[in-house]
């Protein structure tokens, strides 16, 4: 039997994988260094590293950035300078001791040691000036656009930086999302112009520095953007929802990219939530999307569900498909 | 090219810049405010329905509606009073215990942009708020309820089922990612759009 990190190799590589890849277990998701991004808790608000208030109110699946008058950090995109301070990424030794202790605890022959970053680039640019203000920015202000991306982007690798020299890690599983869920925000060229050489640069820095794996977070349609995605170098797009064809995306472009998702949270992670109802979505992914270049999974980005046993209970259903299919 | 003519162009475009100007020349040559409002409002039913196929994305559709709202800025004055082109005041919000306000935003845009007055009453909007802002305001013909959770489909569904059980003469209109035309008639809605451009098609059809 392949180890966890051999069958996703197997996997995405187009070979002879036993089993499907369940989800996230491949993955030893690295959340406790001194650079994780800070996050409310659930009823909570905080003032994140780069000054964004965010708030996570009760019954809600995540926290949202506050962008009124008050609390919005760049009120004008030719003045961010005055306002945008990127955070501190150098902390004291003793403050990575527990994420360097949970990496020397991970077998690397089973899983991957995987550094998570969030926000990405563009949600940091929307989180500072809301996301209207900046997609219009793109037009009217392509200049300081660039200018704020690239302060971004030196930022991002002090930031790989720091998790290479302490953690080591094998991969890198990074959030951004990019689309609703029936396009993508912006067009393939525009996306071209601002996002990809800015994720060349922090992605080709990660594997430069021996991170073999760049998995790329966008829950949303993005089916236009996956030649730019090969071109920044990602292996595995997680979070790709059932609105992109994922099995048309693994037939054109297989080999180059893999793909992780392919069942919506929204529909089988809800309060009322049935194993049955899972036990069908997964079936559906599996069989349509077949055993290459293909990670069943939710498209929530981390290993956890909104809704307790959700998670659990995808993970079974993908094992009695393994039975079925392999 | 006619002065409207240009107009129509760059608002379609988006030239924030040039259409305020543009539009004043329009006035100078003699074209009545109204019909220069009409070419605007026709330029971003184009602008809607290139979003709705996706030849377009949202930066475009955004500055589209920039350009024109500022447009619409130097008429503004020329046309107090007139409601000759209005369809009516739409209040919209999204529902009860859904945060989510971008979407709710450009649909918002854009139903303006078709020749609404909008209240927008934000996020978390209970549903006896909507009901509240129809009687509060003059002249209201549509309520659009936004809801993007699977979670928040009951608050849509009771967003939806109070207004019209006020017995308010309003039509319901309703969307968000989880929700499906069959959903939008379930619950009694009036009508349903997948996405913004579509949105303000159906809001001039629902209340024509």
């Amino acid at each position: 039997m392949l180890t966890k990190r051999q069958n996703l190799m197997e996997t995405i590589k187009g070979g002879n994988p036993d089993r499907f890849v369940k989800q996230y277990e491949a993955f030893a998701m690295m959340m406790k260094t001194p650079i994780t991004r800070a996050k409310p808790p659930i009823g909570g608000e905080i003032v994140n590293e780069w000054g964004v208030t965010t708030r996570w109110p009760e019954g809600q699946l995540g926290a949202f950035p506050v962008h009124d008058d008050e609390h919005i950090v760049v009120k004008d995109i030719t003045k961010w300078k005055d306002t945008v301070k990127a955070p501190n990424v150098k902390h004291p030794e003793e403050d990575w001791a527990t994420a360097i202790a949970e990496a020397n605890a991970i077998d690397r022959n089973e899983q991957y040691v995987t550094a998570f970053v969030a926000p990405g680039i563009f949600e940091n640019v929307h989180y500072l000036m809301s996301m209207e203000e900046a997609l219009m920015a793109f037009y009217e202000e392509p200049e300081a656009m660039h200018e704020l991306i690239d302060y971004l982007v030196e930022y991002e690798l002090k930031l790989a930086k720091e998790f290479i020299d302490h953690i080591h890690p094998d991969a890198i599983f990074h959030h951004d999302d990019w689309g609703s869920q029936i396009n993508s925000f912006m067009s393939p060229d525009m996306f071209e112009e601002f996002f990809v050489p800015a994720y060349k640069k922090i992605y080709g820095y990660y594997k430069e520095n021996g991170v073999e794996l760049v998995i790329h977070h966008s829950d949303s349609y993005g089916a236009n953007l996956v030649p730019a995605m090969i071109e920044m170098g990602i292996d595995i797009w997680q979070g790709v929802m059932t609105t992109n064809n994922v099995p048309e995306l693994i037939k054109k472009y297989g080999g180059q990219i893999t793909f992780m998702g392919d069942i919506d949270s929204g529909v089988i992670d809800f309060p009322e939530w049935t194993q049955e109802n899972i036990a069908e979505k997964v079936e559906t992914a599996c069989r349509r999307c077949g055993k290459l270049y293909f990670i069943p999974g939710a498209s929530q980005g981390l290993n956890v569900s909104s809704f307790p046993g959700v998670y659990e209970a995808t993970d079974e259903e993908i094992d009695k498909m393994t039975k079925e299919m392999f | 090219m006619s002065k409207i003519q240009e107009v129509k162009e760059k608002v379609e475009i988006g030239k924030t810049k040039l259409v305020p100007g543009l539009v004043q020349e329009a006035l100078d040559e003699g074209n009545a405010p109204g019909e220069i409002l009409q070419a605007m409002v026709e330029s971003m039913s184009v602008v809607g329905e290139k979003f709705s196929s996706g030849e377009i994305f949202v930066p475009e559709m955004l500055i589209a509606a920039k350009a024109m709202s500022k447009g619409v800025d130097v008429l503004r004055p020329l046309m107090a009073g007139d409601t000759s082109a209005s369809l009516g005041t739409c209040i919209i919000g999204t529902v009860a215990g859904d945060l989510h306000d971008i979407g709710k935003n450009l649909v918002s845009m854009m139903i303006e942009s078709a020749g609404f007055t909008m209240v927008d009453l934000g996020v978390d909007v209970p549903a006896e708020k909507f009901v509240e802002a129809v009687k509060e305001n003059e002249n209201v013909t549509l309520v659009a309820c936004s809801g993007l959770l699977t979670t928040t489909m009951p608050a849509l569904k009771e967003a939806v089922q109070t207004i019209k059980a006020s017995g308010l003469d309003v039509k319901v209109i309703v969307g968000g990612a989880p929700v499906t035309p069959e959903y939008a008639a379930e619950i009694g809605a009036d009508g349903f759009a997948p996405d913004a451009g579509s949105a303000a098609v159906k809001a001039k059809e629902l209340v024509a």
